[in-house]
């Protein structure tokens, strides 16, 4: 169980709803069978609403949360405006193709609402920055396969935010509890026209 | 294997790493100190591959008293401290000799008065915690730990629940690890209270 | 197609394969008459290595079948008796395959096994180990010793030892002669008559809680929350346990079942109740 991307276990997940998105992730921080920290949010914000999930390895997790958050900065200097979640998501694809031969062990997703239309946006990365455009889900981390089966069962189009943070929680929730790895807490987004709405949901602790 | 436990009490981050040195089945010291003082509020403790752990936490002492003689003594954060760590390990990771070195860095901010202690392997993971250890010193402690540990301790209490972690190392490792040096950092810097 | 396949192919026609053949259906139809099952080895010359080939994941992380793994279980002996405590959690790999296996085998009414390492072997080996001490019951009119049944188990597996059995199992149970007994038994041939023993991925964390708490006095109450609590630090640490906690009380009379309890039914009450696991919001 070498494999950089399963040692620090952690899962993260996007949908799309009625003019809405939401993305989660867990919050464990593990080295392999021991876990470490209960507070490590795969989740960070970029602009008003535009978000992006980082799983894999925990420490190109924080390098790259890091080198985006400085990417992020001097687009804000240089535009004199927000990003927006398809810029981002280009320029998350570029940034790990630069890695193309020794590259970060992560799978990023981006999610978002664009500024002007209010269009919901969401894709999903491999480790090289091969974007997967999806209109439904992307789902990402270490329990990916379980997250599939939840989400093509329990999600549908065209659900309001409400009823999308019950469709997300549920899939995260009941794929990390069959995923050695994942687990530990969990933190959903809940991204509207007028408001972003954080929660932590209370989960098993074993 | 070697031990580095940490604790953060509410005035302060206690710190302990044991003593022996071993190399293959020898223990070549039994007074080696497996800490380096980073600056008045900043302790690093560390662990793994002989020769680099040294090497490595040298180098950023020096960097970091480097840092405070530029900037006309104004000292480093511990959260800008581990930043610092965490970042040397994450580039050294992909050169082409990585540093094996794990360390625990207990600091004391005195702009706001908070202890922390910052866990931080060699893969540069880094995460701040409550308390925590490298190596299998945090396969027997974190349970312990867990159970004992309350947000409210100050420094003798978590003195006493060190002292309970390393009395349940003694008994379950199967190697004399030869006691442990303990430090604390708090508001008036870092002190040694070795028994 | 059949009628092809016979042309094209020998199976009946070569003598020596036919006599080889019939002498094995021969041996296997005396072998059936047995109702014991017996455990047959594949007809290959080094069984041991194919088999860690294809199932270690250790050496070989891509091998296609993973034996379930990864356990936490406790039993300690006390003024009271003897507390058995474990988690119920079976992973293959990541993947978490059940949160609710029984890793406490009944082997009789004063007799417990409980189940470390591989699932099946433990299972089948601690069964098997129940119809021995009832063979004993029968043939000696007088219940079994601990140590016995234990050396039953050890001598059984040492007989297999390298071929890749994989278990760490304590015996427990009361009689009149002995008084409460623990003995540590594993698939290396070890076996060890002990007080307090931790097995499992989770041993460590939950020696951490026992040897922090345990006394010799404590009461039977207070016995079985220690078990149930440091298997409940286990399963909180180590990523390959969990589920719930199985309690059993052994003492002069047999066995007594203590309830299973759910990680996540208990674990906030107990955080509550002991102003515990501090690192943990809510």
């Amino acid at each position: 169980m070498s494999d950089p991307s399963s040692i620090n276990g952690g899962t993260a997940v996007a949908m799309v709803g009625k003019d809405c998105i939401a993305i989660a992730s867990d919050l464990r921080l593990g080295n392999q069978s021991l876990g470490l920290a209960n507070n490590f949010e795969k989740v960070f914000q970029f602009g008003d609403k535009t978000f992006m999930a980082l799983t894999g390895l925990a420490s190109d997790v924080i390098t790259l949360k890091e080198t985006f958050r400085l990417k992020n900065n001097l687009y804000n200097l240089r535009e004199e405006r927000e990003i927006e979640p398809q810029t981002l998501a280009n320029l998350v694809s570029s940034t790990l193709y630069e890695k193309r031969f020794g590259p970060y062990f992560i799978g990023p997703i981006v999610a978002g609402l664009d500024s002007k239309t209010s269009k919901p946006f969401i894709c999903g990365f491999d480790l090289i920055g091969c974007i997967d455009f999806a209109k439904d889900f992307i789902v990402s981390g270490t329990a990916t396969d379980q997250l599939y089966g939840m989400c093509e069962s329990l999600y549908e189009p065209n659900l309001e935010p409400e009823d999308l943070f019950e469709t997300i929680s549920q899939a995260l929730l009941n794929a990390v509890d069959r995923d050695a790895l994942s687990g530990w807490g969990a933190v959903v987004y809940i991204v509207t026209k007028d408001k972003v709405v954080k929660r932590t949901l209370r989960t098993r602790q074993d | 294997m070697d031990i580095i436990l940490g604790i953060r009490v509410q005035e302060g981050t206690i710190i302990a790493a044991s003593k022996a040195a071993t190399r293959g089945i020898s223990i070549l010291k039994d007074t080696d100190d497996k800490t380096r003082i980073l600056n008045t509020h900043n302790l690093v403790a560390f662990t793994g591959e002989s020769g680099d752990t040294v090497h490595f936490t040298e180098y950023i002492q020096a960097n970091i008293q480097l840092h405070t003689m530029r900037e006309n003594d104004l000292e480093l954060s511990p959260s800008a401290v581990a930043s610092f760590v965490r970042n040397q390990l994450a580039t050294s990771l992909r050169s082409r000799k990585p540093y094996q070195v794990n360390v625990l860095l207990a600091g004391y901010d005195v702009k706001t008065n908070t202890p922390t202690l910052n866990w931080i392997d060699y893969l540069g993971t880094q995460t701040e915690l409550p308390y925590g250890a490298h190596g299998y010193a945090a396969f027997y402690c974190s349970s312990l730990l867990d159970r004992h540990y309350r947000t409210d301790m100050n420094i003798d209490e978590g003195l006493k629940l060190l002292d309970d972690c390393l009395e349940e190392l003694e008994r379950r490792m199967p190697i004399d690890f030869k006691g442990c040096y303990i430090k604390v950092v708090d508001k008036d810097g870092v002190r040694d209270i070795t028994k | 197609m059949n009628s092809i396949a016979q042309k094209y192919t020998h199976t009946n026609n070569n003598r020596i394969l036919n006599e080889i053949t019939s002498a094995r259906d021969g041996l296997a139809s005396t072998h059936q008459l047995e109702l014991a099952p017996s455990i047959q080895l594949p007809p290959i010359s080094q069984p041991t290595d194919f088999l860690r080939a294809h199932t270690d994941d250790a050496t070989n992380p891509d091998c296609k079948i993973k034996i379930a793994h990864g356990t936490t279980t406790l039993a300690f002996r006390f003024q009271g008796g003897i507390i058995v405590a474990v988690d119920s959690r079976a992973t293959q790999g990541n993947w978490i395959a059940s949160q609710t296996v029984k890793k406490v085998i009944e082997i009789n009414p004063f007799l417990l096994g409980t189940m470390a390492g591989g699932a099946a072997d433990c299972q089948y080996w601690e069964t098997w180990l129940g119809t021995q001490c009832r063979l004993h019951e029968l043939r000696e009119k007088e219940r079994i010793s601990v140590a016995a049944a234990s050396k039953i188990l050890g001598n059984l597996v040492y007989e297999y030892k390298g071929m890749g059995l994989s278990m760490g199992t304590m015996v427990c149970g009361y009689t009149k002669k002995e008084g409460p007994t623990i003995y540590y038994v594993d698939s290396d041939g070890t076996r060890l008559k002990g007080d307090l023993f931790c097995v499992g991925s989770g041993q460590t964390f939950a020696y951490g809680v026992l040897d922090s708490e345990y006394k010799w006095d404590l009461t039977i109450e207070e016995a079985l929350y220690l078990g149930k609590r440091s298997i409940l630090a286990a399963t909180h640490r180590d990523a390959y346990s969990g589920g719930s906690v199985n309690l059993f009380h052994v003492a002069e009379e047999g066995w007594v079942f203590h309830g299973n309890h759910n990680v996540g039914d208990i674990f906030y009450d107990i955080k509550e109740k002991e102003k515990s696991f501090n690192n943990v919001d809510g």
